[in-house]
């Protein structure tokens, strides 16, 4: 069954149209990529399921129930988490703190419980010396952090949101098996954001594209990848 | 073993605040007062500072609670204990009250608000004669435990300690994480868990009953109350001073910055009355431009370069 499900939904910046009628839905253990030009609308997409945004029209189901005007910490606690295309962790808590935030908070635990929960899930991620400063940490580290980080919401759903942008090619493997691996031990409907396109094609099960906020075309990633629509939209992008 | 040194230097200190008055005549002990007046105003604005809101409100909340408990004890014949406690309630329910408008305001927007609200209580009692007694203020019939000095510094110093504990408690609580997330990313925070409206409300409610308790123990051991000095935009000032000065988002960091500028102040008042006011705005500029963290930052820049 679906775990996510929107229906026409539509967010207006005044008079810009930055998602428009989208309508899809997303299950447990799947991992779906969301690709488009830049300024397609995909962050923005991101915003309104996590709660960011509120939609102008149109619904959000959440395991059935309608969550659309849901505030985004509500969400957090039920299960939603994302991560930032900008990264901006918080510089007063160091590595391990950081992490504890969505434990203590969407989690409801205590700080002792939050702090034991939070070091668990680093080192199953790799991550080491957690009382680091967030400025110490190396590129790839930040971004395990920032996954980490939404994964202390012990979400059902997680959107990343263009993860792997700076990493080099062997950390991006490194990140790929770690997605697959952390939907697949916690059977995680996972949404992914990403440019390259190498990555979409290991890592997702289905594709959906977006332009100018809409959807135009949706299926796995070999057929998307050879629709004509898509390939207008990208050369279109980049001209 | 860490632990148990860590509580040493508090204990001690607690030890002589307790103890100074057996050695110390009512001088120093009303200026120790004034200065743990001060020391407790500047913990609670560091308190909600932690989530970086920067309320110049702090007199508006001191003085609410002076005029409550004074108005209370006089008009309608509370004893001093139960108005000391109902100027700070009624201080914390306002502030919950107003909270809902406020606290939706971030950055120059909330300060100025938080402002405008002391100088709207301040206006209010100063025109409202029939109530308030007008410009001249209220007199009331006694000091409590009769003016005796040390009685009066006792009761102040066990405010401050309150004080004290609620920052510790802000510490090393949750709070601790929800005030430095929505400090640093109210965005990434809400996504986390953290409900913003929520946590800033607890603590702006809980800062301005304090606020309003300080004010309500300030006006039993004076005896009176007057809209400008209850008001008095130096309660604003000073508090904050001394927190920058000593080091923001910390106890200690309030605790050092009033006892500097509380001594200093008291030389100053002496030397150049009412020149003593230019000396903090000069150390709110200077500490800004140049010491962000305050003197605690010094400490903690050298502890970050050794781990480091
Ligand atoms: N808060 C906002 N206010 C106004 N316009 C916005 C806002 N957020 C996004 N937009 C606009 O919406 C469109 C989609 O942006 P975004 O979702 O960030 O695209 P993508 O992530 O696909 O690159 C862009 O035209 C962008 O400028
Ligand atoms: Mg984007």
């Amino acid at each position: 069954m679906a775990k996510l499900t929107t229906k026409n939904l539509t967010k207006h910046f005044g008079g810009l149209v930055a998602v428009q009628n989208v309508s899809f839905s997303i299950s447990s253990g799947e991992i779906l990529g969301i690709i488009g030009p830049n300024g397609a609308g995909k962050t923005t997409f991101i915003n309104l399921i996590s709660g960011i945004y509120m939609p102008s029209s149109g619904t959000i189901e959440f395991e059935g129930v309608d969550i659309s005007l849901m505030p985004a910490c509500e969400r957090a606690k039920i299960g939603i988490a994302r991560t930032y295309q900008l990264i901006h962790p918080m510089e007063d808590l160091n590595l391990i703190e950081n992490i504890m935030v969505g434990f203590l908070f969407a989690g409801n635990k205590s700080m002792k419980e939050a702090r034991r929960l939070a070091t668990e899930l680093c080192e199953s991620m790799g991550l080491r010396d957690l009382d680091r400063e967030v400025s110490q940490l190396t590129m790839l580290e930040v971004k395990k952090m920032e996954i980490a980080h939404a994964m202390a919401n012990t979400p059902k759903l997680l959107f990343l949101d263009e993860i792997m942008a700076g990493l080099n090619s062997d950390e991006t493997k490194e990140m790929i098996a770690l997605v697959k691996r952390l939907a697949k031990e916690r059977d995680l409907a996972v949404g992914v954001v990403e440019h390259v396109m190498g990555v979409i094609r290991e890592l997702t099960d289905r594709v959906i594209v977006l332009e100018s906020g809409e959807i135009i075309a949706e299926g796995p990633y070999e057929t998307v990848s050879k629709d004509k629509r898509v390939i207008e939209a990208y050369l279109g992008g980049t001209a | 073993m860490k632990r148990a040194t860590s509580y040493i230097l508090p204990v001690a200190l607690v030890a002589l605040g307790v103890l100074f008055p057996l050695f110390f005549g009512p001088y120093p002990q009303t200026v120790a007062r004034t200065i743990f007046k001060y020391m407790a105003l500047a913990l609670t604005w560091d308190m909600l500072f932690r989530s970086g809101q920067v309320s110049f409100g702090i007199a508006g909340f001191f003085g609410l609670g002076t005029y409550a408990a004074a108005l209370l004890a006089l008009k309608a014949g509370f004893s001093y204990p139960l108005a000391i406690l109902a100027g700070a309630l009624i201080s914390g329910i306002f502030a919950y009250i107003l909270g809902f408008l406020v606290l939706r305001l971030r950055g120059t927007y909330f300060s100025i608000t938080t402002l405008a609200l002391a100088e709207i209580f301040r206006v209010i009692l100063r025109n409202w004669t029939s109530f308030s007694g007008g410009p001249e203020g209220i007199v009331l019939p006694q000091i409590i435990f009769n003016g005796d000095s040390r009685c009066l510094y006792w009761i102040g110093l066990a405010v401050l300690l309150v004080v004290v504990v609620v920052s510790q408690y802000f510490e090393k609580s949750k709070l601790h994480f929800s005030l430095i997330s929505i400090r640093d990313n109210e965005v990434s925070a809400q996504t986390s868990g953290v409900n913003i409206f929520r946590t800033l409300l607890v603590v702006f409610t809980v800062t301005s009953f304090l606020q309003g308790l300080i004010g309500a123990v300030d006006v039993v051991s004076v005896g009176y109350a007057m809209p400008d000095s209850a008001f008095d935009s130096n309660y604003t000032l000073l508090p904050l001073a001394m927190a920058l000065l000593g080091g923001q988002h910390s106890t200690w960091g309030p605790i050092i910055g009033s006892v500097l500028l509380g001594v200093a102040s008291e030389y100053l008042k002496l030397k150049i009355p009412y020149g003593h006011l230019l000396v903090y705005g000069v150390i709110i500029i200077l500490v800004i431009l140049f010491m962000p963290e305050g003197l605690i930052g010094l400490f903690r820049k050298k502890k970050g370069a050794k781990r480091g």
